[in-house]
């Protein structure tokens, strides 16, 4: 269902130079989801190395064959910020290294990009997915309470307050909307922005 | 070994789950009974079985609140990027092992790279194998380095436990999907590069055991060993109660009948295996030599022993601990012995005695 309306806008846009122009105009007019929030982002880069502090937490003890510990929590700590992140999903502690740099990298992308962090448009994305749904089952119940209350001839009250919180749930998915809307800009002038950047280096 | 407060039984029971409540008592606190309640459900989730899974959880749970490594109950342990199962009776691969066996390729890889024409073969030759953790750790992390794709590998390992020797196949069998060559590398410019693994049961202490290594490989580049290396009382005094009921005595502590041994070469009676492997390394004459020891007191002792013919062999002499790449670019650590210098590489106890007959290029 997602996947086709958000097909939808791509198919008016028409071949040609003009084509942004009037890009802007159809997201304008259509509710559904921008193309450009499908491809989202990609992973952030996990810092150089040189910048990171290791370490396994483990307690104090003789270790080697004495020990046993099913612990390999790795934390690392990136030195400029200081920020620290911990891994222990994994009983593996090569496969903790990898999360425990992904999730920095994610948490240094956060502090850079803040709203257009990769970590804050996927969360933005869900939370839009999961309204949209809980919007569509909230209809069909309305629906079903509708057709039973029809049976019991006193629907009037339930339907008024069904309205009501539909209407609310609108004006909150066109606020996100707005929102991702910004981001997009946003994103865009970024990128225009890194040529530059580029240039300076 | 303290009680736990009844508090923590309560919070496991209500933050997390009764099965969390019941592994506290191996585990020990609340964060890794909540970890290891949520590996023993991952594994009984992506293993199949005919028994309902909420039954093999909770027959899972109740053996490790019992005691029993996770690792036994599980069967498995991951060493690097390789899965290595694990069965009572054989020694469990510890993190240690781990972190130096991948320092130790890193080495070997630079080793390579530096040199212009890259070696035709590499031999590994590791003693008191176990699991063959280090064998199969060391083939696959060097064949994934570029600078060795022309390098045909080869490991050996050797022990004593006929239960070892037949797990070391197996785990062999088991990861060998990951040993075989990247099949990037073309196919036309060598037929067969996948490294080689041989197994062989026999107790270090055998006379007849040097010449065939010997005629095994001519010249070994890497001998590592792993030995029993614990004292009769650092076992009753020092070893986590999970190691002393369950793993095998045989792989911890040296057997008794090799004490009198130990007068003989006037050591130690835990550090018997070092004297032997040490005796191995003056015949065979391995590059490198890789031992692992019980702490510092024990790394030190391992350096002593080193005869003056030894000591001329290997020109580079160090010490690491736990973690042997960590601390990089820090003060150099290092210890005098005999007007000899010793580097001490790392963070931790003392790990590892290394020995090498070149010297260590950068640092």
């Amino acid at each position: 269902m997602l996947r086709q309306l958000s097909s939808l806008p791509l198919l008016f846009r028409p071949a040609g130079p003009l084509h942004r122009y009037h890009g802007s105009l159809i997201a304008r007019f259509t509710t559904t989801t921008p193309a450009s929030l499908k491809q989202l982002p990609p992973r952030p880069k996990p810092p150089p190395e040189s910048e990171i502090e290791e370490s396994f937490l483990k307690g104090s003890g003789p270790g080697g064959q004495k020990i046993n510990k099913t612990n390999s929590a790795v934390q690392l700590r990136h030195i400029p910020t200081g920020i620290v992140v911990k891994s222990q999903a994994t009983r593996s502690r090569s496969q903790n290294r990898k999360i425990a740099r992904e999730l920095l990298a994610a948490r240094l992308d956060e502090l850079i990009n803040g709203t257009q962090s990769r970590t804050a448009i996927v969360s933005e994305v869900k939370k839009k997915r999961a309204a949209s749904k809980a919007k569509k089952s909230r209809r069909k119940y309305r629906k079903l309470a509708g057709e039973k209350g029809r049976e019991e001839k006193n629907e009037e009250e339930e339907e008024e307050e069904g309205e009501e919180e539909e209407g609310q749930e609108e004006a909150r998915l066109h606020e996100v909307e707005g929102k991702t809307k910004t981001t997009e800009s946003n994103n865009a002038q970024q990128t225009q922005a890194t040529p530059q950047g580029n240039e300076t280096r | 070994m303290p009680r736990l407060p009844p508090s923590v039984f309560w919070r496991a029971r209500r933050e997390i789950s009764p099965m969390a409540a019941q592994l506290l008592p191996a585990c020990r606190d609340l964060e890794s009974a909540a970890n290891e309640l949520r590996w023993i459900r991952q594994h009984v989730r992506d293993t199949r079985s005919p028994i309902p899974p909420e039954l093999r959880i909770w027959k899972l749970v109740e053996k490790r609140g019992r005691g029993v490594p996770l690792q036994y109950v599980l069967g498995t342990q991951p060493f690097g990027d390789l899965e290595i199962k694990c069965k009572p009776g054989v020694l469990i691969p510890r993190p240690e092992t781990e972190a130096y066996t991948l320092y130790l390729a890193s080495l070997l890889c630079k080793d390579q790279a530096l040199s212009t024409t890259p070696p035709p073969s590499l031999s590994i030759l590791d003693l008191c194998t176990g699991t063959a953790c280090i064998p199969l750790l060391l083939l696959h992390a060097l064949q994934r380095y570029p600078s060795l794709s022309q390098t045909s590998l080869y490991a050996h390992g050797i022990d004593i436990s006929r239960h070892a020797v037949r797990l070391a196949r197996l785990n062999q069998a088991h990861n060998n999907h990951l040993l075989s060559a990247p099949s990037s590398s073309s196919i036309s410019n060598h037929v067969d590069n996948n490294p080689k693994l041989n197994f062989t049961q026999a107790s270090i202490f055998s006379p007849n055991l040097l010449p065939i290594l010997q005629s095994h490989s001519p010249q070994w580049d890497v001998l590592t060993c792993n030995p029993p290396y614990i004292s009769a009382s650092g076992f009753r005094r020092d070893t986590a109660r999970a190691v002393r009921n369950y793993e095998p005595r045989l792989a911890l502590i040296p057997d008794a009948q090799l004490a009198g041994l130990a007068s003989q070469c006037k050591c130690q009676p835990e550090d018997v295996f070092y004297a032997r492997v040490l005796e191995m390394a003056a015949v065979l004459q391995p590059r490198r030599v890789v031992l692992e020891v019980g702490g510092w007191a024990q790394a030190l002792r391992v350096v002593d022993m080193l005869s003056e013919e030894l000591m001329a062999l290997y020109r580079t002499v160090e010490i690491w601990r736990d973690e042997p790449g960590a601390g990089e670019g820090r003060k150099r650590e290092v210890v005098e012995f005999g007007g000899r210098e010793v580097r001490v590489r790392g963070e931790g106890m003392g790990r590892v005695v290394y020995l090498y007959q070149g010297t260590e290029e950068g640092g």
